[in-house]
């Protein structure tokens, strides 16, 4: 969608047109960095000290369990939720910023468009208030590029699931952010609409777009990703392949063992009182 | 040693306050001349008058305090904004009750939209909101931090309330000519009563940071999942998680 | 100041396209009215004072209706998200919503302030510039309390009637204002007292404006 050398309307420079090779060090603070992350409802801690790192260009997936926070970490990444524990940071900065949004896009369970208006005037209205120089011909090129110019002066209540992602998509890259987080961009799609999206992924990864996206596709997420992380009791690890796993059903997604009994017990050599454990 | 002074100290204070409530009805009823026109009954004023001014006053710090909160996002403050609003809205109340009956005995009417009474009414209307999001909210966050926001509001509504009064004419007397004894009960009383609610307002608060405290318990050694369960307070604001297999890491202070 | 046209623009379209609010405000206004007015009937020499009042009772209950949609409009199909992830402040989503109320008050009191002059016998002509000062600032007065309200009422789903509970009790003291102002306004001559409602109404808006862009970050925040 973005072209290379194209200067998006916010004058950030342009995306990096180079995908993340895994060898090169950052010269400047990762894009995405998570540090000590917690995030609670109510009593419950759904995050707990997550960290988290995205380096420029990398494509990262995030799988789990129903419940297990995808949407809440996202959340949390994007600054739509407060953190209560630790920080996100975007380039080094506290995440939030509104001079640091324009670098940012996120799509959530919704497409985050007005249902009253056309996809044209959805995507005229994004460019204005992400700055952008020429929002009429910005959301032109777009609406072209995601396959919907026969359905842009459409109201977006008429349109099909598919093609509201398909512009929801459109609306997210309209400022062609460096950033982009999606939550579970396959779902309720069928498979014309979710082949056309991993394409789009796809192309956004060879242009040096860091994305992070959460699944329960396993396949799809080995297949896009440069990494894959888990996402399992409040924190992150590294997920293994769904073939290298002798269990298919949850692979890659690591088990919760039962307590540890090594920290139970340094804990009270330490002093602590370690309730309900003998040491 | 320190925990039994202290105790002692607080039983004191009580005691004092007890005692400078108990001399301000004494006073009322057997200093303060009784009124010709009204009789006793007018001898309400000495309450009403202290409840009011101490309902102002807690919504004052309500706010002050919400302004804090919300700067800082530190419970202490949350909760003494939680304890003004309660001891607040008591206060409305007994001046809304206390101002009735006197109304009923001075104007023979048990209520009148005199723009005093109507000023406290929605004073009192306000506070029970803000006591009804603390209760309706689930997430105890949220709802401190909307409560600090309608408690700001009220800050601001009260003066303006204040002044669409003033200048309404009313039945409500403004600063009425007392002799001094009067004035004398009147302090006596406004001191007494006041420190018997400041006194229920500090109980409160520490109650709140207690309940809090268990909270902050129950929230770091949660038997959930494993990783989670083995997370202990070791101190103010420091917690320290451990990996399996793995030396403890302190993790960021939890807000 | 584009991005706040953008968004007040994108507010009236969307309204125009589907009206749901305007309609809505325009029939609780006239419902009021009616029932307000209905009994002054046996009040011929009443009807005249009790006038002005139960107009800014009926602009205040209808407004309540712009005040509950302000931001609760924004959750469908998830746009809130996307205009919290918008470089612009909240601030001036806070003035875009005030704008966009204000002009749904307007349209009301265009359609009520008539209708009172022929239900009591308002003489409403008597002085225009007043009376149009006392509706433009009696409308911001509201709208500016009532949009940080329904800042606040978003995160309140589970109290019912929280809009009620909140703009009624802080929006008195602006009916007080603008229906003494408008019973000033409807006398022959304009006296003292009628510029110092106008100012009280001046200052009220001026203030809970400034009190609006400051406290709807906390307001909205999750």
């Amino acid at each position: 969608m973005h072209q290379p050398g194209e200067t998006p309307g916010n004058g950030d420079g342009g995306l990096p047109t180079k995908a993340w090779d895994g060898t090169t060090a950052p010269a400047e603070p990762p894009p995405l960095e998570a540090i000590g992350l917690g995030r609670r409802f109510g009593t419950r801690w759904v995050l707990w000290g997550l960290d988290f790192s995205a380096p420029a260009g990398q494509c990262v997936a995030i799988i789990g369990a129903n419940g297990s926070g995808k949407t809440t970490l996202l959340r949390c990444l994007a600054g739509l939720l407060r953190p209560h524990a630790g920080q996100v940071r975007w380039f080094g900065h506290l995440a939030g910023k509104v001079e640091l949004r324009g670098r940012m896009g996120f799509v959530g369970h919704e497409s985050g468009l007005y249902a009253q208006l056309s996809v044209l005037e959805n995507l005229r209205f994004a460019a204005r208030m992400y700055g952008v120089s020429d929002p009429a011909g910005r959301a032109e090129q777009l609406a072209a590029q995601a396959g919907l110019a026969a359905y842009a002066h459409c109201r977006v209540a008429q349109l099909s699931q598919g093609m509201r992602q398909r512009a929801a998509l459109a609306r997210a890259l309209v400022h062609s952010p460096r950033v982009v987080l999606w939550d579970e961009p396959f779902v309720g799609l069928d498979t014309q609409a979710t082949d056309w999206l991993a394409g789009q992924l796809e192309a956004l990864r060879r242009r040096g777009c860091t994305l992070c996206f959460s699944t329960h596709e396993l396949h799809r997420a080995w297949q896009l990703a440069d990494r894959v992380l888990a996402l399992s009791a409040g924190r992150l690890q590294p997920a293994s392949p769904p073939d290298a796993s002798p269990h298919q059903e949850g692979a890659g997604v690591p088990q919760a063992t039962s307590p540890p009994q090594g920290l139970v017990k340094r804990l009270a050599a330490a002093g602590c009182r370690v309730a309900g454990r003998a040491a | 040693m320190a925990g039994y002074s202290r105790v002692a100290t607080v039983g004191l204070v009580h005691l004092l306050a007890g005692a400078l409530a108990l001399a301000a009805v004494i006073a009322i009823f057997f200093v303060a001349p009784t009124e010709k026109t009204m009789g006793p009954v007018q001898k309400i004023l000495y309450l009403h008058a202290a409840v009011a001014w101490f309902a102002l006053g807690a919504c004052l710090l309500m706010g002050v305090a919400a302004l804090g909160y919300l700067a800082t996002r530190r419970p202490a403050w949350d909760h003494w904004s939680c304890a003004a609003a309660e001891t607040g809205w008591l206060a409305a109340t007994l001046t809304l009750i206390t101002g009735s009956l006197w109304a009923h005995a001075a104007w023979n009417t048990w209520w009148t939209w005199d723009p005093r009474l109507t000023t406290v009414f929605l004073l009192w209307a306000l506070y029970s909101a803000g006591l009804l999001i603390r209760q309706t909210v689930p997430d105890a966050e949220r709802a401190a931090r909307l409560s600090a926001v309608l408690a700001l509001v009220a800050l601001v509504d009260l003066p303006l309330i204040f002044l669409a009064t003033r200048w309404f004419r009313g039945m409500h007397p403004v600063a009425p000519a007392m002799p001094p004894v009067m004035r004398a009960v009147l302090g006596l009383a406004a001191a007494g009563f006041g420190i018997v609610f400041l006194l229920l307002l500090v109980e409160r608060r520490a109650q709140l940071a207690a309940a809090h405290r268990l909270d902050r318990l129950e929230w770091e050694t949660s038997d959930g999942e494993p990783d989670r369960g083995l997370c202990r307070s070791l101190g103010r604001n420091r917690v320290v998680c451990g990996a399996p297999g793995g030396a403890p890491t302190p993790a960021p202070a939890a807000h | 100041m584009r991005k706040l046209v953008c968004l007040v623009t994108k507010d009236l379209v969307s309204e125009w396209r589907m009206p749901r609010l305007w309609p809505a405000m325009a029939l609780v206004g006239l419902v009021v009215a009616a029932s307000l007015t209905l009994p002054l009937e046996v009040l011929p020499e009443q009807k005249r004072q009790l006038g002005p009042a139960l107009l800014w009772v009926a602009i205040l209950l209808a407004a309540m209706l712009a005040v509950e949609r302000s931001f609760a409009s924004e959750r469908e199909e998830g746009a809130w998200e996307a205009v919290r992830m918008y470089p612009v402040g909240m601030g001036t989503v806070y003035l875009a919503k005030l704008l966009s109320n204000a002009l749904a008050v307007a349209g009301l009191e265009a359609l009520l302030f008539p209708l009172f002059s022929a239900l009591t016998d308002l003489p409403v002509a008597a002085h225009p510039g007043g009376l149009v000062a006392v509706a433009v600032l009696g409308n911001l007065a509201i709208t500016s309390l009532g949009t940080l309200l329904g800042a606040l009422v978003l995160g309140l789903r589970h109290l019912p009637g929280a809009s009620a509970l909140l703009v009624l009790p802080a929006g008195v003291p602006v009916v007080l204002a603008a229906a003494e102002a408008t019973r000033l306004a409807a006398e022959p001559l304009l006296a003292q007292a009628f510029w110092r409602w106008v100012q009280y109404l001046g200052v009220f808006a001026a203030v809970f404006i400034a009190a609006g862009i400051v406290l709807v970050d906390f307001a909205v925040e999750e």
